[in-house]
């Protein structure tokens, strides 16, 4: 175990100064949409905070995931407060194997109960038993089932953990689940759960999500599907910079054409950004360079549930996705009868106006004083 | 027949065009054409929010126009716009609004504002409710030929002045001429160095020019006073005698709404294209400097500043060119805050400073281009319209500034290159 050392000591011995920790959290609360009080409020706590202990589990997956979060290409400062969590587990990371990285779970459970944070990524299989995913002869939801009434919180980490993911696409073999599926089914204990899909997620969410719960003690505000609202609150669509071209109606219709060329909207080659939530429009990727929108690629949806069954990720997205009802079809109708008729009359009114119309002259400027 | 507001009421139901009425329809009443307003910044009185001076039109519309309105006034239930309203409102679309265009450049949603109070006037003007100056100044151009009473023997003297100053031959009424060069009153009264820059600089770079002595009035008190029939009459004498004399190009001289009104009002006004172009003096500048054909020598090393005309950068977007002159004669030339189009207005625009009623305001809008001059701390400030400098000159002297206004073309006329 780790000695309870501050996340400022730490930061101090790295060498990351106060202005830039500052200037980290601003970024942070600004895109939690805190106040900007907040944010130093945040640098003091964070800064005083021991680490928080962290137990990560790793299922179905394929370790995207972590490699978004770790992101050991460039060590920034979400990689160094991800590494300032008490990263009590990660059997990735961990340097023990065998029954000794087991008992340091076993261990950080007892020493941390009720206060560590559980991350999961990958879904969890069900089928027969659950025996398609295993870690130490046990299955995912046994090692689940154990850890989670311990948890004060569980961080589902990827579209995997958050709905199910890519083993749960169709057929899926293996009965994949989410985590919430199971607190829903209550195969497992009900927790506070916060859903951070993506597949993989953006870093910075991450640690946003991590900060706010060190910080303010609670989960940020969540979403329908349980994802944290600051980060998920707009569709891609809404905050593409290839939005103009949309409303312009211009669309690249080939990978290679000249709409392509020039940075067209990417909706007919099946671009999902207008039904996905999600923050790359705005904290991008890599360090802020760029997004697959802007790198030519329309959006996959990879962070709403069940993406991978949605179709062709290059059929255009139909529009409206619901058939309209008869008395939405009326009230179109009505709708755009009375605007036409609106319309036209006022059409005829300006007409009649400017017919009317007589020529002003100066003659009829009636001064005060006569100039 | 006289104004009365009936005439008004009816001219406000003849503006609504389809613009108008989808600009009210998507206004989400944000507020922030008010920060974009001088008049707001620097009064902080809310009234002089860019889309509330247009109350009244914005009434019409409503009730003229869209279902709703029109199922209120059959039920008895919106009151129509009153004399006293109209009353209310013309120091708000007259004394508080020069046109400047910056609340449009800046509406979220895209409402092109100052279109909207260009039009809000044609309705105040039919009502009878507008300044009394700039009704003189309108009576005067379309019955003298110049808002400022200028006659053309006024113009023969400086022509006279200028030729003996340069020993240079003006050419008047020469048919065949390719540019016809027209002037503001300002500039024939106040600033008339304007003519023998404009000389020396045609001369030495090969212009074939010429003044007409039917049409040398640029302004357009119609545009500004904000009635198309009286700007049609005005526009269209510089028109006929474009005409008469075959030229190519009409050249607007240093003034921001005479731009506008020959530029971009003109065509649409006498209902056909133009058979020559139009263009600003300083754009002529910039073209003969790109053909290799405007020499100067020596620079003004002193630190000076540009203040941007308005109705050059916002309505006309131009921007590059009086840079590329100015750089060519000054060697310390540094911009204002917010420079180009978003620079903000001299306060005297749009027939604010023909109208006595709001000299007081439009002197305490002032600190707004006193902050933009303090913070460089300049003692040169060039500009291209004879408008902004006799604004700029005012508003100088009210606020103590010791700063010297410059003409761009006179600048450049003093360094040709001999």
């Amino acid at each position: 175990m780790h000695e309870p050392e501050t996340l400022g000591d730490v930061l101090a011995k790295r060498g990351v100064s106060r202005r830039g920790f500052l200037k980290y959290c601003a970024t942070l609360a600004s895109l939690m949409a805190l106040p900007p009080s907040v944010a130093a409020q945040m640098a003091d706590k964070l800064t005083r905070a021991t680490r928080q202990s962290v137990i990560y589990l790793s299922f179905q997956e394929c370790t995207g995931c972590l490699e978004s979060l770790s992101r050991t290409h460039s060590p920034t400062l979400e990689g160094l407060l991800f590494d300032l969590i008490s990263l009590d587990y990660q059997e990735t990371l961990l340097a023990a194997a065998g029954h000794a990285a087991e008992e340091a779970r076993a261990n950080a459970m007892r020493a941390n109960s009720g206060k560590f944070v559980l991350m999961v990524d990958g879904a969890i299989p069900l089928k027969d038993g659950g025996v398609y995913s295993t870690i130490a002869g046990r299955t995912n939801i046994e090692i689940l089932k154990e850890a989670v009434p311990h948890a004060a919180a569980v961080i589902a980490v990827g579209t995997c953990s958050s709905f199910g993911g890519l083993p749960h696409a169709n057929p899926n073999p293996t009965g994949a689940v989410s985590v919430g599926t199971l607190m829903e089914k209550g195969l497992i204990e009900r927790k506070p759960l916060i859903n951070v899909s993506g597949c993989p997620p953006i870093p910075v969410v991450i640690s946003g999500v991590v900060a706010h719960f060190l910080t303010l003690g609670t989960l940020p505000e969540l979403d329908g599907y349980g994802r944290p609202k600051v980060f998920f609150g707009d569709t891609i669509h809404d905050r593409c910079y290839r939005r103009p071209f949309y409303d312009q109606g211009k669309f690249a219709k080939t990978f290679d054409d000249e709409g392509a060329r020039n940075g067209w909207c990417l909706y007919e080659l099946g671009c999902k950004g207008p039904t996905t939530y999600n923050a790359c429009a705005t904290a991008k990727w890599n360090g802020g360079v760029s997004f697959p929108i802007e790198s030519g690629h329309g959006c996959l949806g990879c962070s709403e549930p069940d993406f991978w069954d949605a179709g062709s990720f290059y059929a255009p997205l139909p529009a409206p996705r619901a058939p309209l009802s008869a008395a939405a079809g009326a009230a179109i109708a009505v709708g755009v009868a009375a605007g036409a008729a609106v319309g036209l009359a006022g059409l005829y009114k300006r007409k009649k106006a400017q017919q009317a119309h007589t020529k002003l002259t100066v003659d009829d400027l009636e001064t005060e004083k006569k100039p | 027949m006289g104004t009365s507001l009936e005439r008004g009421i009816q001219g406000f139901i003849e503006q609504v065009d389809r613009p108008t009425a989808s600009f009210f329809e998507s206004c989400v009443r944000c507020g922030m054409c008010a920060h974009a307003c001088l008049f707001y910044t620097e009064t902080g009185d809310p009234k002089y929010t860019p889309i509330y001076k247009l109350e009244p039109l914005r009434r019409v519309w409503e009730r003229e126009y869209t279902l709703f309105g029109r199922i209120k006034k059959w039920l008895g239930l919106s009151k129509p716009v009153t004399e006293a309203e109209l009353k209310e409102w013309e120091p708000l679309v007259y004394d508080s609004c020069t046109l400047c265009g910056r609340c449009s450049l800046m509406c979220p949603v895209g409402n092109d504002i100052v279109y909207m109070v260009r039009r809000a006037r044609e309705g105040m003007v039919a009502a009878g409710v507008a300044p009394d100056g700039l009704k003189q100044a309108a009576t005067r151009a379309v019955k003298i030929g110049s808002p400022m009473g200028v006659q053309l023997p006024a113009l023969k003297t400086q022509i006279a002045k200028a030729e003996k100053e340069t020993g240079l031959a003006i050419p008047f009424d020469k048919e065949g001429a390719e540019y016809l060069m027209v002037l503001s009153s300002a500039e024939i009264i106040e600033f008339s160095e304007i003519i023998p820059a404009a000389a020396r600089i045609f001369h030495a770079a090969g212009v074939s020019w010429t003044f007409s002595s039917d049409a040398f009035e640029a302004t357009n008190s119609g545009i500004q006073i904000g009635s198309s029939d009286i700007a049609t009459e005005l526009v269209s004498r510089i028109v006929r005698a474009a005409e008469r004399l075959k030229v190519k190009y009409v050249i607007s001289p240093e003034c921001g709404h005479a731009y506008t009104a020959l530029r971009w009002e003109g065509p649409n006004l006498i209902g056909r294209p133009y058979p020559f172009k139009v263009i600003h003096i300083v754009e002529l500048l910039d073209e003969l400097r790109a053909a290799g054909r405007l020499k100067t020598e020596g620079m003004e090393d002193e630190k000076l500043t540009f203040h941007d005309p308005c109705q050059l950068v916002r309505r006309g977007g131009v921007v590059e060119p009086p840079r590329n002159v100015l750089k060519m004669v000054a060697s310390n030339f540094v911009e204002m805050e917010d420079p180009g189009t978003l620079n903000w207005c001299c306060g005297g625009g749009g027939g604010v400073s023909s109208n006595e009623r709001a000299d007081e305001l439009r002197l305490k809008v002032f600190s707004r281009k006193k902050t933009q001059l303090d913070q460089l701390g300049v003692r040169t400030l060039v500009t291209a319209c004879s408008n902004c400098r006799d604004m700029l000159e005012d508003g100088l002297e009210h606020h103590r500034m010791d700063i010297k206004v410059v003409g761009l073309t006179e600048m450049v006329a003093e360094h040709l290159k001999q």
